[in-house]
């Protein structure tokens, strides 16, 4: 009997929670910190407190500190879920993040219901801000933007017989259902639409299915690891294949998995990295994270939680308020043109990010990431 | 038929290390009837083991001979066995004699450790072997490619597989481990030391799950802390397969399952390709409640 | 067992229960949803106690039949406007109805190689949701816009107000603890046990041993298939990845580590192994790390789970009295 009086104390010290105060302004962020997608998480926490420090060594925001809250999403919709329901409970201003597509769902109604600000970065999955939800803004790109990008880029070089490979994740399957939807009305086929298991080490069996069907070009909408791994694999088969990925695969590792022979040529779609800015604004940016943590943030999606980060602070200084409402509202319609590290930032009606965005990236010999239009 | 021989050899690579990490499980169960899902992150530790001592021992250069890479299987496969052992003292042995699910629970909880504590020391992002320290060569058998790499991977999980069956059944302490998992109480009043044996077995299968980690490292380049999950529970259907607890089965099994996952995803769809390598997998227990070579034990009475 | 330590022990469980529901006064939101959370998989727990702790039959795959309830209400809510809490009977019954068809040419397999098909059980079902089964499922994005349960008129919204979601899941909570504890009483429940502590000797009592295997398998299908409905009804949002293998794990390990066969251990487990790693959101990417050391401690802690069921005492006093009938 005393040790189930021990565990109900046990327990109890569960809902100790975090004493409140209100000496600092909050802002949340929601990432992967465990999982599979823990690297992004990672990355997406550097730069965030990042930026937080340089906001506070300048004064911070309205008078006061700003203080990072970070909730661990796991990567799953469940854990996202409480994840957002601690946030909401914390007396944040908004909430950065996060990563994907189904795991920002999961979390976008409790933001909702609790009129919280969100500004997811990684989140392409079209349908999240087709719902109306006013409080939700998104600093990456949508997948129909990418997906007509990749079909122009495609067309343009000329093929007429394309791949598809996805990996069955929400995030790969919508972007290449939406190539497919675009390929039907232009002049070119697709003789491939298939998915591999993302995890796995071996894809030699889908590279031969490939084989057989003689594509001019394969169209990989999954992310970098598996990518890396396709790359290398098709080398030592000696497939000739050309690919192209979608914006998952901006992340220096791809090459360091595949080889600099065999990554070699591999075009994929992003926005720019700060890298390739010339803008003060990223070469600052770059130039600290460089200096703190030694070596260039490796995730697109990292640098734009930070973007996410930039315009919530921008917000809160330009209307000196901290109320939802009038944040949005000022995101929405008085946000113009903000330096943002990933260039322009426009928020239309919607919470989307405006403008042209993605760019094709190369590969060059030296493992490179080379900007081509 | 070209496709058909090609998908068979991308199968039997497969397949090759499955085998290898299916014999860890299938002699722990032998011995303990333990289900040991913690295996599968022995075999991640193999793989991040090995890219640790490339890099430290400055062995890249001399890695490329026979030697120096016998040297770094000898060696991973050490440490992993220790690990084994002490993973063995630290989360089973004090649940010897408690029902059989409570140290499956404890597995699934030393899983979680290993693979986060792989997570917090190395880093999330994927690491990376270092390139060019194997034969890239491409032969060709019957007008078809084969990358020598395949041969040398199942030759070396063959060889591996072919040793353990030897040890096992021709050496004394062979006898031992085969009497402990017949009867451990039988065994013990024969004068066989049943928790050497039982330290041996832990030390032996993780051994060649570390193995197989290395082997995959080498060949595939990209590694990552989550990996242990998808080859163990593989593995583990792959040892379920040829039953559970028979040396030859955990090889048949993984050699087996490794050609229906690629010829499901040749001749059916790649998307179901695990769908259809688990229905196969119910077909064949349904036919075979114990495996293909389980032996039919009869009920306990 | 004495007459006071009885006593002792329902005053605590009376105790527990007024906390429990006296609790979200106190909390906040979020430490309200961690409670639905716990809840939800203190009824899983509960569901796949029936097979698991009482049957015997290593079951790894429990996620599918939440998966298949969860699904269910989710198409038919979507696509016709049926109110959430009328589909409860009919998910469990699609849960049940598949856990029949599934379970019948498997039911006789012993040990690890049941453990292994309930495995590929669930990882089937997991990959025909991903794939689009039948048109129905959305892939993986799986399938938004699930109407919130409605109670005499009255919308429960998991995600607006937690608490409230937090009286019907402990509404159908004590029901299903009432149910569960008279099925264990009960002739059915004694069969059950008899044959998984020794099944040779059940069957030899005239036990039809794969009947009851089977029904034990269908109903704690048909609970987890009606647990299934209220998830979706909570979250309003479900996609394959919430069924994953690992949810399966996560459930075997709550009954295992609170004791396989007992109900208050069951419900400690789930409180343990969901509230756990929320408990540690602190050490942020520590946390799972944490969790697994404990893990690995209550069990060798307590190697028969937390909180064993009593074996049954039959006081030799009254044998005679009685007409004994099992």
């Amino acid at each position: 009997m005393k040790k189930i009086l021990f565990m109900l104390i046990g327990v109890s010290l569960l809902f100790a929670g975090p004493v409140f105060s209100s000496d600092t302004i909050k802002i949340g962020l929601m990432c992967p910190l465990t999982g599979s997608w823990a690297s992004e998480g990672k990355d997406m926490r550097q730069i965030v407190e990042l930026l937080a420090g340089q906001v506070n060594e300048e004064g911070g925001l309205l008078g006061k500190q700003v203080e990072i809250v970070v909730a661990d999403d796991g990567g799953d919709p469940r854990t996202a879920a409480l994840a957002a329901q601690r946030l909401a409970s914390r007396g944040i201003v908004g909430v950065i993040g996060t990563y994907g597509s189904s795991v920002t769902e999961a979390s976008q109604n409790i933001y909702a219901a609790t009129n919280t600000l969100q500004i997811a970065n990684g989140s392409t999955s079209v349908r999240l801000t087709e719902k109306g939800l006013p409080y939700f803004f998104r600093t990456c790109p949508r997948d129909d933007e990418q997906g007509r990008v990749a079909v122009e880029a495609m067309l343009e070089k000329g093929y007429k017989r394309i791949a598809i490979l996805h990996d069955s994740t929400t995030y790969a399957r919508g972007l290449a259902d939406e190539a497919r939807t675009l390929l039907a009305d232009a002049d070119a086929q697709v003789v491939f639409f298939d998915a591999l298991t993302p995890g796995e080490q071996d894809y030699t069996t889908i590279l031969t299915q490939i084989r057989r069907d003689e594509p001019d070009v394969v169209f990989f909408t999954g992310y970098y690891p598996e990518a890396g791994m396709l790359l290398r694999q098709k080398m030592e088969m000696g497939l000739n294949v050309p690919f192209i990925g979608g914006d998952a695969n901006n992340n220096p590792d791809l090459v360091k998995i595949a080889g600099n022979r065999a990554a070699k040529g591999f075009r994929f779609l992003s926005p720019p990295v700060p890298q390739d800015l010339p803008s003060p604004v990223a070469q600052d940016f770059l130039a600290a994270y460089i200096e703190k943590y030694g070596q260039a943030p490796g995730s697109i999606w990292a640098v734009l939680a930070g973007d996410g980060f930039r315009v919530l602070a921008k917000a809160i200084a330009e209307t000196g308020s901290t109320e939802t409402a009038t944040l949005a509202a000022y995101l929405k319609n008085d946000l113009q043109a903000f330096p943002g590290l990933t260039g322009m930032i426009n928020f239309d009606e919607k919470g989307d990010r405006i403008g042209d965005v993605y760019r094709v990236y190369e590969v060059d010999e030296e493992g490179n990431f080379i900007l081509q239009m | 038929m070209e496709l058909f021989f090609t998908q068979l050899t991308n199968g039997l690579a497969v397949g090759g290390i499955y085998a290898l990490i299916a014999l860890g499980y299938t002699m722990v169960y032998g011995v303990l009837k333990l289900i040991n899902f913690a295996h599968g992150d022995l075999f991640t530790i193999g793989a991040y083991l090995g890219l640790t001592l490339l890099a430290s021992l400055g062995l890249t250069g001399y890695v490329g001979t026979a030697g120096g890479l016998l040297f770094l299987a000898l060696m991973v496969m050490g440490l992993v066995g220790i690990i084994g052992i002490l993973l063995d003292r630290a989360a089973y042995k004090p649940l010897r004699n408690s029902p059989r699910l409570s140290a499956v629970v404890s597995a699934l909880g030393a899983s979680i450790v290993f693979s986060n504590t792989i997570m917090l020391v190395y880093g999330p992002s994927p690491k990376v072997y270092p390139q060019g320290l194997l034969p890239t060569h491409v032969f060709y058998l019957f007008g078809l490619p084969v990358p020598i790499m395949r041969i040398i991977i199942l030759a070396t999980s063959l060889f591996l597989m072919i040793g353990l069956y030897v040890f096992i059944q021709k050496t004394r302490t062979g006898t031992a481990i085969r009497a402990a998992a017949i009867d451990q109480g039988a065994a013990r009043l024969m004068g066989i030391n049943v928790d050497r044996v039982i330290m041996l077995v832990f030390f032996i299968g993780p051994a060649l799950g570390g193995a197989a980690g290395l082997m995959v490292g080498l060949h595939y380049g990209q590694i990552n802390f989550t990996m242990g999950w998808i080859y163990g529970l593989k593995a583990f259907t792959a040892a379920i397969l040829g039953g559970i607890g028979n040396i030859p089965g955990a090889m048949v099994g993984g050699l087996l399952l490794g050609v229906i996952e690629s010829m499901g995803a040749a001749y059916i769809s790649n998307a179901w390709k695990d769908a259809i390598a688990f229905f196969v997998l119910i077909l064949i227990l349904i036919v075979r409640p114990t495996g293909l070579l389980g032996e039919r034990v009869a009920e306990k009475i | 067992m004495s007459f006071s330590g009885k006593n002792i022990r329902n005053g605590i469980y009376a105790a527990v229960a007024v906390c429990w529901i006296a609790a979200p006064v106190f909390l906040s939101n979020y430490q309200t949803d961690v409670l639905n959370n716990i809840a939800i998989y203190a009824l899983l727990g509960l569901s796949l106690n029936i097979i698991l702790g009482y049957g015997g039959m290593f079951h790894m795959g429990h996620a599918a039949f939440f998966a298949i309830g969860a699904y269910t209400t989710a198409i038919i809510n979507t696509s016709y406007g049926i109110p959430v809490l009328w589909l409860l009977p009919l998910s469990g019954i699609t849960a049940g109805v598949f856990a029949l068809v599934v379970a019948r040419p498997i039911i006789h397999l012993r040990g690890d190689y049941l453990l292994i098909v309930t495995i590929g059980m669930v990882e089937i079902v997991r990959i025909a949701l991903v794939n689009n089964i039948f048109g129905i499922t959305g892939g993986p994005n799986g399938i938004f816009g699930i109407a919130s349960p409605q109670v005499f008129g009255h919308p429960i919204n998991g995600i607006v107000s937690p608490g409230h979601y937090f009286y019907l899941l402990t509404a159908f909570l004590a029901f299903t603890i009432a149910v569960f504890y008279l099925l264990e009483h009960s002739r059915y429940g004694r069969a059950l046990k008899y044959l998984c502590s020794d099944s040779i000797a059940a069957e030899g009592s005239g036990i039809d041993t794969s009947g009851y295997k089977l029904s034990a398998f269908v109903i704690g299908a048909f609970w987890a298939g009606m647990v299934g409905n209220l998830y979706a009804g909570k979250i309003t949002f479900i996609s394959p990845e919430s069924f994953s293998f690992w949810e399966s794990v996560v459930m075997f390990m709550i009954v295992i580590l609170g004791g396989a066969g007992s109900i208050p251990g069951v419900l400690l487990g789930a409180i343990l192994i969901i509230g756990l790693p929320e408990f540690f959101q602190e050490l942020q990417q520590y946390r799972l790390l944490i969790f697994g050391i404990a893990l690995v401690a209550m069990m060798i802690f307590r190697p028969q789970g937390i909180l064993p069921p009593k074996p049954h005492t039959y006081p030799v006093d009254k044998l005679d009295e009685k007409e004994v009938t099992l």
